[in-house]
């Protein structure tokens, strides 16, 4: 048993180390000391006036300059190809790279409380994202015979620059598809004792290679909105890691990473909503209310802190291209951050409707009930601000009956010191509905109860009137500098809430008397808000990577691939409204394709000799 | 009742002062200073 035990700790061992290096994968081979694969890329650290062999000369070969009869014509709209089948690849890898990383901390949980119980939720929500797993990888292929086909000189362009990255891209892909199949399909296998923590390293394993894959390819997104690595007419002059971090990777990569477990969170809440809704017995409405409600918690607490993610992406894009943050924020697609303040703005109160209505869980949540009116009024309120758009199209008669194009009251509402107050508010009151939701079944019983509280209450209050006074006082009576520098006081009294909330709860609540909570007793609306989130987050996703591919405008890669094909312009914003609904809509049907087949996989057939009265009939029975 | 006034008060204290050192360094580390008295920066 002792050498057993060894052995198992050196197969831990082994995996750990190679999840590690599989991390660290494309990172420890493109640095600049250069391994083989720098050098089989890259120029090395070439300028142009270095170039005196024909070997350089081929490498220093610019960024090609297609013309209109360059892309091929097979009689549909080429953008509208690759929009819809990019987005969908999209959406399903968001999905597949989030579900295992919340499914490796609940296992985790569940291995640490010794509650079967999360271990079955975990493997249940693997059984989501196994299937996904195969549309995704169905979507990509696709994607990548559509580029090759309608855009054969970017594709060749892409392949030039990051040559033998792609290859370790496919490598990679394979790794997780092993990784994936052994993680779910040895799930049982590997379930107690010294084979579980086997199973959690193939979990991390898997995780570090998924992130890796994510990185590796959001690369290629970055490169073509502010490409590094090469010089100002395309020719690659760096090695393959000067090429992959760009000014904007890593901001897209956390905020990809962060927005994916919103989004896997808000994904696997539906499919716990639908089967609470479909459930036939008391116990499996109460495990699914509780999945639902594990679900809804990871969507919103990954929620909150992306809106910063977001900020720091859109502060990269400023500095490096005022052009590029100007045509996003200020020019043409300035009004789908409106959209995408209704969008936040529905995810927020279907979030806080949801805890609202799960209050009702427990019957100590009658001491939080009276606070959820005024929450609701400040949400409600802020939503209003954030949607209120700075400048309005109107006719010249309108603008005459105005006195002006901007309503003296509308007008100071619209612009960014108001919205920054606005956002920061939802975000800290939804904290505060999830604080209370949390509280809700506890009595705290240590003896600084009341000062932890106090301290609490004071929290709340002051980062409020620091994010007001922020925003009034720097946003409207200063100049642009002290506006731009106050919002990051803003975000750090939302994070101060956030976090001291968290922390405090965590030693307020130890060892405290919990009141019975009744999973299952909750109203079929709070299921439906489940369902909401999921819509709101997909047409999110669909409009917000709309706009950052947008910003980009006539070039393939920004400033050095112009784009000549018949779609070198923005689209008009109905269009692109249209597109993205498409590509939400087909999402939908995919996952509900998705729920069916995972609750297929669950449905025995009843044989025909087992039902005495029908002999004849086949009745079918799910085994949930 | 007096010591539950000590301990809001406390609570106060302690937070208005972590909200005033976290302007402070917010601002002093973009090269901005905390100005508060209200005179629009030019």
């Amino acid at each position: 048993m002792k050498a057993s035990r060894y052995s198992l700790r050196w197969v831990w061992m082994t995996l750990l180390i190679i999840a590690a290096l599989s991390f660290f994968w494309s990172g420890a081979m493109t640095t600049s000391s250069g391994g083989w694969f720098s050098e089989a890329i890259a120029a090395n650290n070439t300028s142009i006036g270095e170039v005196t062999t024909e070997n350089d000369e081929l490498k220093l070969r610019p960024a090609p300059k297609p013309t209109r009869a360059d892309y091929p014509d097979i009689g549909v709209s080429s953008r509208s190809i690759v929009w819809v089948v990019a987005q969908m690849h999209l959406f399903f890898g968001a999905l597949v790279l989030a579900v295992p990383l919340f499914v490796l901390v609940i296992e985790l949980l569940g291995v640490y409380t010794g509650d079967s119980r999360y271990d079955d939720m975990a493997h249940e929500f693997m059984k989501i994202s196994i299937t996904a797993y195969s549309i995704t990888a169905l979507f990509g292929g696709t994607l990548a015979l559509a580029l090759f086909l309608l855009y054969p000189d970017l594709m060749a362009y892409m392949m030039r620059v990051f040559g033998a990255q792609m290859m370790v891209y496919g490598i990679l892909f394979f790794l997780e598809s092993m990784i994936l199949y052994i993680y779910y399909y040895g799930w049982d296998a590997l379930r107690y004792g010294n084979a579980k923590w086997v199973h959690l390293s193939l979990g991390l394993l898997l995780n570090g290679v998924g992130a890796t894959l994510m990185v590796t390819a959001n690369s290629w997104a970055t490169f073509m909105m502010a490409p590094s690595g090469v010089n100002e007419v395309g020719a690659v002059v760096g090695n393959i890691w000067e090429i992959m971090k760009g000014p904007l990777w890593n901001p897209i990569n956390l905020h990809r990473f962060i927005a994916n477990i919103a989004f896997g969170g808000a994904v696997v809440g539906a499919y716990a909503a639908y089967k609470c809704l479909a459930a036939r017995t008391t116990e499996a409405r109460a495990h699914y209310d509780w999945m639902g409600y594990t679900s809804n918690f990871i969507a919103i607490l990954a929620f909150l802190p992306l809106p910063f993610a977001g900020y720091w992406l859109m502060a990269e894009i400023y500095a490096y291209s005022q052009q590029m943050g100007i045509t996003a924020m200020g020019g043409i697609l300035a009004w789908l951050f409106i959209i995408q303040a209704v969008l936040i703005g529905t995810i927020l109160l279907a979030g806080n409707y949801y805890l609202w209505s799960g209050m009702s869980r427990t019957e100590g949540s009658k001491r939080y009930q009276g606070f959820v009116k005024y929450i609701a009024v400040v949400l409600v309120i802020c939503f209003l601000i954030w949607v209120t758009p700075h400048t309005l199209i109107l006719t010249s008669g309108e603008i005459a009956a105005l006195g002006g194009s901007h309503h003296h009251l509308l007008g100071p509402l619209g612009i960014m010191p108001a919205k920054n107050i606005a956002v920061n508010l939802m975000l800290v009151f939804t904290f505060m509905s999830f604080q209370i939701y949390r509280r809700s079944d506890k009595v705290a019983t240590v003896s600084w109860a009341k000062a932890g509280n106090a301290l609490m209450i004071a929290i709340y209050a002051v980062a409020i009137i620091n994010i007001i006074f922020a925003g009034v006082y720097y946003g409207y009576f200063t100049n642009t500098v002290y506006k731009v520098g106050s919002s990051v006081m803003q975000v750090m009294s939302t994070l101060t809430v956030i976090i001291c909330g968290v922390v405090l709860d965590a030693f307020l609540y130890r060892g405290a008397k919990t009141l019975p909570s009744h999973w299952g007793q909750v109203s079929n609306r709070a299921q439906y808000a489940l369902f909401a989130l999921p819509i709101a987050f997909t047409w999110l996703m669909a409009l917000m990577g709309y706009v950052r591919s947008s910003v980009r405008t006539h070039w393939h890669v920004y400033t050095v691939m112009k784009d000549t094909s018949p779609d070198n312009f923005i689209p008009t914003i109905g269009y692109a409204g249209n597109m993205m609904t498409i590509v939400t809509v087909l999402f939908v049907l995919f996952v509900l394709f998705i729920f069916w087949i995972a609750n297929l996989s669950g449905t025995k057939q009843v044989p025909a000799y087992a039902v005495n009265k029908e002999p004849t009939a086949e009745r079918v029975g799910s085994v949930t | 009742m007096i010591k539950n006034l000590h301990i809001w008060l406390f609570a106060f204290t302690i937070t208005l002062l972590y909200f005033y050192g976290l302007d402070l360094f917010i601002m002093s580390m973009q090269g901005l200073p905390l100005n508060m008295d209200l005179t629009p920066a030019q």
